[in-house]
């Protein structure tokens, strides 16, 4: 029955809903390869991620191949509030990190490899308990991308591949919170902000094996601008405030910060490998939460919430242990810095510097098909008091994901 | 390795298919309350209408438990604090003032112009009038809140308030108290809200926020009537030595008690919301002013200019604008001002506007009761509640989890609609600056309340 159940939770919020858990609102649930080795990998090609992780080092693969994954995402936020000392918590819902790569080249061992990458690199969706102190900060905050990137890669030399892919990222955005007006029964005003955003950009990646048992990468993604051209803001408040709150339109950007990898595995032997990536993200890019609603009144005006991120880096590694040549046994962990400054830790991107681990197993079931398993867990402790809204508390968020994806190569 | 294999599909089964988000949720690691060096076993708040729960000028029973007596004891409840007894009132929401008027809500109002707009209105035609005369005295439930209306420092060893033939009366107080409206024969003598404190046990521990009405009554008559405590004098005339009476009774039976100081009332909404120059002219009225006031050497220009008021100590005619700093109280008749000249041609009666030398006199007095009540709290060892820094804080205006908080009439979130008493959210913040002294000074650990958890004014 319970089976039943969390099969049915996991259809329903099946490529819904993202959970942002790793530093700001990025998600790194690319690969499972990856994930089991401490999130690092991105100079080891492995499968078709590839593609999305350096699209250089594509070119050391010789093969056509398809990667469907998922990574269900528990996570759980409390807010200790310092000065009522209570004690509230997140049911955000289950987040699915997806991706899907396929890969291709037209003969064996071609130079040439291309493909296409869908993935979810950025994302969140946080939602806290009813009536939480909150509560007219935020409420719930779904904020979802999909990045779709064809993708070419060309080996330029016998150990140098290049790679280079145009990013299209469609998203949505809604956000929820309450409105301190009440009405004759004492219930609170509601506002919601939900839109469909777009942005592009590109990532790019060069790969080098000087050696059989080193390689390095180096890889850029852009920044991506998310527009919200056509915001939709809907406003629930007492009759005698309804003009005051008009309903309407309203528009809006969030970035999507670059991110620049590089990345080193050494493989001594066929049976072992080491990975180490070193992320710099470039969080600085978010500065401003801006809303610009198309009719401004005495108590709604345009809002410019200062961010002020960090560019931060974060440094990954892990091994991978392979005990017979179908085996595939990984761990692996990190720190991320935390891109959000004191002073701005927000109840949408409970963020603090992370320590995290993770496990993975690999099995190929013959040459063609093989499945890639990941555990990925967390805990994060961030206490801050908001200089724009005066929250003061502790965030402790636990987070959780059990990765899974198939692949199939010809 | 075919171990560890297990153990970690273990995990991965556990958390895709047995999973229960109880184990992954962060555990609660809240910091432990603690009454610190008081005893809560019997609580009392002493006060006036801002303990009692007094709002939206009225006593009603929402109010009542949503009052700052009440919200600090909830809290102190947490540490050891008993049930709260409040003398309530029968109706959740009618109350009644001391004129027998229902308390206001905001609602629709058609102005002298025509004009409809949002405004303070009475919710019932009639007040909660046998309230007053109803006695709710039980010997069972001593009352935990001696928040009394109208209540003044002067008056806590009074026998003259609880007497209903005497001119001091106060109706508030007789529901409550202990004589029941009988003339006590065993006594001699009607008792006083001290007495009725006192009676059958001390307390273990009280909170003293007096000494508004002391002052208020002066400054809402527009400094015309109802003078303010004098300083010194016995107990029972003079501000001083009534705090002394009632803090030596606390300290000769260990009682510890947490006192609040003043705020400045002439800063709150009745006095501020008014502005001074908000008489608005167009050309024709301001050639008419200046026709009329020209001889007295006053003009007017086109766009805001002073009220004009009634002032005997301005010349020859007693009449001159106001000058900035000057209030003109919520009392005032404001469809005369719209509509009929009140104001300008005829200028607002000394009963609605405080000028600059009586708000001095005013704003003496209270810092001169503040140094007295801060003394005390040296003295006696009481924990001092700053509420004049609070207010101060609330006239700057300060963002609460993500709410703005201001002395803004209506919008400001904390001032009940008779702009002078808190609604209950005000008195949340206003029990955390009481929460925020006792932890202070007893080595406490009492937790703030949540001020959004109670309510701020409904809007139609």
């Amino acid at each position: 029955m319970k089976r039943i159940y969390l099969g049915a939770l996991f259809l329903l919020h099946f490529v819904c809903n993202n959970y942002g858990f790793s530093q700001g609102f990025q998600v790194n649930f690319l690969s499972q390869r990856q994930q089991g080795m401490g999130l690092a990998g991105s100079a080891a090609p492995y499968d078709a991620s590839a593609l999305f992780c350096n699209p250089g080092s594509t070119v050391f693969l010789d093969e056509n191949n398809l990667v469907v994954g998922v990574t269900p995402v528990f996570g759980n936020v409390m807010f200790v509030d310092s000065s009522t000392q209570t004690a509230y918590r997140s049911n955000s819902p289950v987040g699915t990190p997806f991706s899907m790569y396929a890969m291709f080249q037209l003969k064996p061992a071609a130079k040439l490899k291309f493909g296409l990458s869908i993935n979810t690199p950025f994302g969140s969706t946080i939602q806290y308990e009813d009536n939480w102190i909150g509560r007219f900060a935020l409420t719930r905050l779904e904020l979802k991308a999909i990045f779709i990137q064809p993708t070419f890669a060309y080996r330029i030399a016998d150990h140098i591949g290049i790679g280079g892919g145009f990013v299209i990222s469609k998203g949505k955005v809604n956000l929820q919170k309450d409105i301190p007006v009440q009405d004759s029964s004492g219930t609170y005003g509601h506002a919601e902000l939900a839109g469909k955003a777009i942005g592009f950009g590109y990532n790019l990646g060069i790969y080098f094996n000087p050696s059989k048992q080193l390689s390095v990468g180096l890889s850029y993604r852009s920044k991506i601008n998310m527009n919200l051209p056509n915001g939709e803001a809907t406003f629930t408040v007492p009759n005698a405030l309804a003009a005051n709150f008009p309903n309407g339109g309203f528009t809006g950007s969030l970035p999507l910060p670059s991110v620049t990898t590089l990345g080193f595995a050494y493989h001594p032997c066929s049976a072992f490998t080491v990975v180490l990536d070193i992320n710099r993200v470039g969080w600085k890019a978010y500065d401003t939460l801006a809303f610009d609603y198309a009719t401004n009144t005495s108590s709604l005006s345009d809002t410019k919430s200062p961010r002020l991120y960090k560019s931060i880096f974060a440094f990954r590694s892990g091994v991978e242990i392979k005990p017979c040549k179908s085996l595939a046994l990984r761990i692996g962990g990190g720190y991320g810095f935390c891109p959000v400054p004191n002073g701005y830790v927000t109840p949408e991107t409970p963020d603090g510097n992370r320590i995290y681990g993770t496990l993975g197993i690999g099995y190929s079931f013959c040459e063609k098909f093989c499945i890639d398993a990941s555990f990925y867990y967390t805990k994060i402790t961030r206490s801050d008091t908001n200089l724009e809204t005066n929250l003061s508390g502790t965030y402790t968020t636990i987070a959780l994901a059990p990765g899974l994806s198939i692949s199939y190569k010809w | 390795m075919v171990k560890r294999n297990s153990f970690f599909k273990q995990i991965v089964f556990v958390c895709l298919f047995g999973f229960t988000l109880t184990s992954c949720k962060p555990k609660e690691n809240l910091l432990p309350n603690s009454p610190g060096e008081i005893n809560l076993q019997q609580f009392v708040a002493i006060g006036d209408g801002q303990t009692a729960g007094y709002m939206d000028d009225a006593l009603y029973l929402y109010g009542q438990q949503n009052s700052f007596g009440s919200i600090l004891q909830t809290q102190l409840q947490l540490v050891g604090a008993g049930e709260i007894y409040n003398p309530l009132m029968g109706n959740a929401n009618i109350g009644t003032n001391s004129s027998l008027l229902s308390k206001l809500i905001l609602g629709y109002k058609t102005d002298c112009l025509g004009a409809t707009g949002l405004s303070p209105v009475r919710f019932a035609q009639q007040g909660e009038v046998g309230a007053l005369t109803t006695s709710v005295y039980s010997s069972q439930n001593k009352f935990t809140n001696f928040g009394i209306p109208g209540f003044r420092m002067i008056d806590i060893s009074s026998s003259q308030i609880g007497n209903p033939n005497d001119q001091k009366y106060n109706p508030y107080f007789g529901r409550m108290s202990k004589d029941q409206f009988t003339w006590p024969v065993w006594s001699g003598d009607w008792s006083s809200v001290q007495e009725n404190i006192f009676d059958g046990g001390y307390p273990t521990f009280c909170s003293i926020y007096l000494g508004i009405e002391d002052v208020l009554p002066y400054a809402r008559s527009g400094a015309t009537q109802n003078p303010m405590s004098p300083l010194a004098g016995f107990p029972g005339i003079g501000f001083e030595e009534s705090l002394t009476q009632l803090c030596e009774q606390l300290n000769s039976q260990n009682v510890k008690a947490v006192v609040g100081t003043i705020p400045d009332i002439t800063k709150m909404p009745y006095f501020t919301t008014i502005p001074y120059n908000g008489l608005n002219l167009d050309a024709e009225k301001a050639a008419s002013l200046n026709q009329i006031y020209g001889p007295l050497g006053f003009s007017f220009i086109v766009g805001p200019n002073s009220f004009m008021i009634e002032d005997p100590a301005a010349g020859a005619f007693g009449v001159r604008p106001m000058v900035e700093g000057e209030l003109i109280l919520l009392s005032v008749p404001l469809d005369s001002m719209k509509c009929h000249q009140y104001g300008s041609v005829y200028p607002l009666r000394d009963e609605f506007v405080l000028t600059l030398a009586e708000l001095q006199v005013i704003r003496n007095q209270i810092l001169a009761y503040n140094q007295v009540i801060r003394q005390h709290s040296n003295l006696y060892g009481f924990a001092l509640a700053e509420t004049a820094d609070f207010y101060a804080k609330l006239n700057d205006g300060f963002v609460y989890n993500g709410v703005s908080m201001s002395s803004k009439f209506v919008s400001g979130g904390a001032y009940s609609l008779d702009g002078i008493h808190l609604n209950p959210r005000g008195n949340a913040l206003l029990a955390n600056v009481f929460i925020s002294a006792i932890n202070k000074t007893y080595k406490s650990s009492i937790p703030f309340a949540n001020a959004l958890f109670y309510s701020s004014t409904y809007f139609p």
